[in-house]
């Protein structure tokens, strides 16, 4: 199946990475579940994917109910899974598993902010890196500019503001150089994102999760579609940590997981060819159901890719089963892929080789064959 | 006619007044401000002298600086003469005003093992916070320009390793020590830090069984970014035989020791102590710990080091590509004074470039949020809603991931005008939490409209300028995102 970059060329400058970070560790055993495997069964008596409920994907695997609006996309090939993937870090703690994958090794800054600054294909604007949230995370420190919002309204300039932008408009005309130009494309930035802000939209905003999430995928797919020069936009779930009552927290996750990425894909429309979401997370949890219906840290989890490049519709990574030899340390579904190898592909249809083996120093990169 | 320790003390006087209370304009300071003349803006349809060297010389003038620097002599060179001389010896002005707002920051006063004792991001957003507040108050402006201008030659991100905990102590006895003092002893108090061993990772640059090869890190950027240059004339063999000679410097950190952390220490087990030939001299084995002190009278009165700084402080003062003939003073000068950074400065401000090009340079964020702050006089507590608004504009201090600083070229900042824009809009609308400015009694003790746009620009608007001002609702916002006021 062909996904959508390969009907489409898009020039490697003109793409933009999203990245959604699953905060506290979620359970790739129950997002895309291997009901083919009867370890699974034997191991998660009580929280397992029966195999008549989860939505069969291969020979192997099925993906939770709660994921099954991202099931067209997984059709139409956009959408790509990565299973036992994850990081070198074996600590199993949230925030040593954080720090690594964001900062991808003992270097200064992000791995994205890293590949953004050597990425350099134009003047870092005011939104090529935005982060949803309120804090910056890790992965952009070091981005020639991030900018950190709740929502776009923050761009307001106050009563007035389309009067100021008129007098700005005008009193930078007067400057015939390099500033005058930056400030005839920021008023056009601007009075872009308005009109978009005002227009219809293709699809409406109930059909996003009504809560963060869904409103930075939202304000994600407007940047991406006002061509403001969006390079690159990181966005926060959390909820992923079930250490008890697993059920109860990860199918509220999985449902604006799922519900917000088809939302975003349905909204982007053509321009989905040149944006690629990846979802990455810590760690995954251990194979084992713990007492309190709930799963501990662990290891290997699952990532997914989806849009522009990516040849979806296939389960990649290297399934090493469930059987006593294949686990790790207590009885964790082992790290067969670094995530490293799943964040270059992808980074490397925006970018050159170079600048993608430069965004993760001392590491030597084995990229899987995820974009086509 | 009043003299210059008069207009020292009024400076201080107006600090300290501005430190009172935030509802309102202190009286004294109206009265002080509305006084016939030490008020008056800029008269002058080009960038007067006054507003030139006082904008390059500081983060901005304040409402009466312009008068004030002007007063001291009715020699409108030498009373510019004056300032300069003043602000090249910060030692001598008083700074009370502003030191008094910088009590609250204990912590950075600690030593560097002390300094463990605090949440880092509690270190990180105090340090962000005093470079605001010194920035924006410090009667020592030209000191607080070049402890910016350092803290991107030796920089350091505070986000690696212990450098969290560490980039305090670096800022104080390196940075702010030394930022108008002689280079030959910051370089070697940098080469000594404990946060630039870590940094640049002076700290494993260990050599124990022969075959060993040093960590060169710190070695290629001690050569290729603090002094000699990329061009200056090193070789590859001279960034390896600087890193053997440099092996065996190491900090105490935390994986290692319990008791003094940060502390740093030359470990002779550790170091090469073999002959070293650095830039065609050679320095005999045997010198133990000493081989740093060669090193250091290698590299640090070097021509191509003098060069290399020369270059950098004339795109900070004059152009960001500066004249051969301005740099080539300079740089003799530097050499000249064995590494004196006031005595290079001196000889900078007296070129006749450093006086003809005007308004050439891009203000960067830091630079502009401060200026803008102080060109209306707003109380700041240089807190957090400051600190996401320079993450914004690519400009987040001590954070710059590699050891090559903040770009000093203007494309490096056009990206930038949205953020500007939105923060003049925010800061002239009272809405920067814990920033405040009173625009009616700013208008005020500048004389009005007229005297706030000539304040803020530096010069009276052009006709162009004066119709969009006069059609606009409210023009403060307006002028301080305008492309005046954007450049220095």
């Amino acid at each position: 199946m062909a996904g959508l970059g390969f009907v489409t060329r898009i020039a490697p400058r003109d793409r933009a990475i999203v990245v959604i970070f699953l905060r506290g560790g979620a359970d790739g055993l129950t997002l895309v579940a291997p009901v083919a495997d009867d370890a699974y069964h034997r191991a998660r008596p009580t929280l397992r994917v029966r195999e008549q409920d989860g939505v069969r994907l291969d020979d192997v695997f099925a993906l939770h109910p709660r994921l099954a609006p991202l099931v067209p996309l997984w059709a139409s090939g956009e959408l790509a899974i990565i299973h036992s993937v994850g990081s070198e870090d074996a600590t199993r703690s949230h925030f040593e598993a954080q720090d690594l994958m964001e900062h991808a090794g003992t270097a200064a800054g992000g791995w994205l902010g890293r590949f953004l600054r050597l990425r350099a294909i134009r003047q870092p604007g005011a939104l090529s890196a935005v982060a949803f949230g309120t804090e910056l995370p890790a992965a952009l420190r070091g981005a020639p500019s991030a900018t950190v919002l709740r929502s776009l309204g923050t761009f307001s300039l106050g009563d007035g503001a389309q009067g100021m932008l008129r007098a700005l408009a005008d009193l930078y005309a007067i400057e015939h150089n390099a500033l005058g130009q930056a400030a005839g494309d920021t008023v056009d930035a601007l009075r872009r994102l308005e009109r978009l802000a005002s227009a219809p939209r293709p699809i409406t905003a109930a059909d996003y999760p009504r809560d963060d999430f869904g409103e930075a995928l939202r304000q994600t797919a407007q940047l991406v579609r006002a061509g403001v020069g969006l390079e690159a936009a990181t966005i926060d779930l959390g909820g992923w940590d079930s250490h008890f009552t697993q059920d109860q927290l990860l199918e509220p996750a999985m449902d604006r997981l799922a519900r917000g990425l088809a939302a975003f894909r349905r909204d982007l429309g053509p321009d989905m060819a040149r944006t690629t979401v990846v979802v990455m997370t810590e760690f995954g949890r251990r194979v084992a159901e713990n007492s309190a219906l709930g799963t501990d840290h662990g290891r290997g989890s699952v990532m997914f890719a989806l849009g522009g490049g990516v040849l979806g519709g296939r389960v990649l990574g290297g399934w090493p089963g469930l059987g006593p030899d294949a686990l790790e340390g207590p009885g964790d579904l082992p790290v067969r892929t670094n995530y490293r190898n799943v964040l270059a592909p992808i980074l490397t249809t925006m970018a050159e080789g170079s600048v993608v083996s430069r965004s993760f120093p001392g590491f030597s990169l084995d990229p899987i064959p995820l974009v086509g | 006619m009043i003299t210059r320790r008069h207009f020292v003390e009024l400076g201080s006087t107006l600090a300290a007044a501005s430190a009172i209370a935030c509802e309102e304009v202190p009286p004294q300071l109206e009265s002080l401000l509305t006084s016939a003349d030490p008020v008056s803006p800029p008269a002058t349809d080009d960038v007067d002298l006054v507003s030139h060297v006082a904008g390059r010389l500081s983060f901005g003038l304040r409402p009466g600086d312009h008068a004030r620097i002007r007063s001291v002599d009715p020699d409108l060179g030498l009373a510019v003469e004056h300032y300069v001389d003043a602000q090249l010896s910060p030692d001598a002005i008083d700074d009370t005003a502003a030191e008094a707002r910088l009590r609250r920051y204990v912590e950075l006063d600690e030593s560097p093992g002390e300094l463990y004792e605090y949440k880092e991001q509690v270190l990180l957003a105090s340090l962000t916070s005093a470079a605001i507040l010194r920035a924006r108050y410090s009667e020592r402006q030209l000191h607080a320009v070049m402890v910016e201008f350092w803290t991107d030659h030796f920089n350091i991100d505070s986000g690696k390793g212990d450098c969290r905990w560490l980039k305090a102590a670096d800022d104080r006895d390196v940075i702010r020590t030394h930022a108008l003092g002689s280079f030959p002893e910051m370089l070697r108090a940098s080469a000594v830090s404990p946060a630039m061993l870590w940094y640049l990772d002076g700290r494993v640059n260990r050599y124990g069984a022969p075959g060993d090869r040093p960590n060169e890190n710190y070695a290629r950027e001690l050569l290729e970014l603090h002094t000699l240059g990329v061009h200056g004339g090193y070789t590859q063999q001279d960034v390896m035989e600087v890193a053997r000679a440099l092996s065996g410097w190491t900090v105490r950190s935390r994986r290692e020791v319990v008791f003094g952390l940060g502390k740093v220490e030359f470990h002779p087990e550790w170091h090469d102590d073999g002959e070293k030939h650095i830039l065609g001299r050679v320095i005999p084995a045997g010198l133990g710990s000493r081989d740093l002190d060669a090193v250091m009278d290698l590299v640090s009165l070097h021509r191509s080091t003098a060069q290399h700084l020369a270059t950098k402080l004339c795109r900070r003062f004059i152009t960001d590509d500066p004249p051969a003939t301005a740099v080539d003073r300079v740089a003799t000068a530097f050499v000249s004074s064995r590494g004196n950074i006031a005595s290079a400065l001196r000889t900078l401000f007296a070129t006749p470039e450093f006086t003809r090009v005007r308004r050439t340079k891009l203000k960067r964020p830091f630079h502009f949020v401060v200026s803008a702050m102080r060109a209306t006089e707003a109380r700041t507590d240089g807190g957090p809603a400051l600190h996401e608004m320079l993450r914004r504009m690519g400009h987040a201090m001590y954070q710059y991931p590699t050891p090559e600083g903040y770009a000093d070229h203007e494309a490096s900042w056009l990206g930038t005008l949205l953020w500007r824009w939105n923060f003049a809009a925010a800061l002239a609308g009272n809405r920067v939490d814990g920033t405040r400015v009173e625009p009616a009694a700013l208008r005020r003790t500048l004389g009005g409209e007229d005297g706030l746009r000539a304040h803020v620009l530096g010069r009276r608007p052009t006709a162009a300028e004066r119709d969009i001002f006069a059609a606009a609702a409210d023009s403060l916002p307006l002028l301080l995102a305008s492309p005046a006021f954007q450049r220095y």
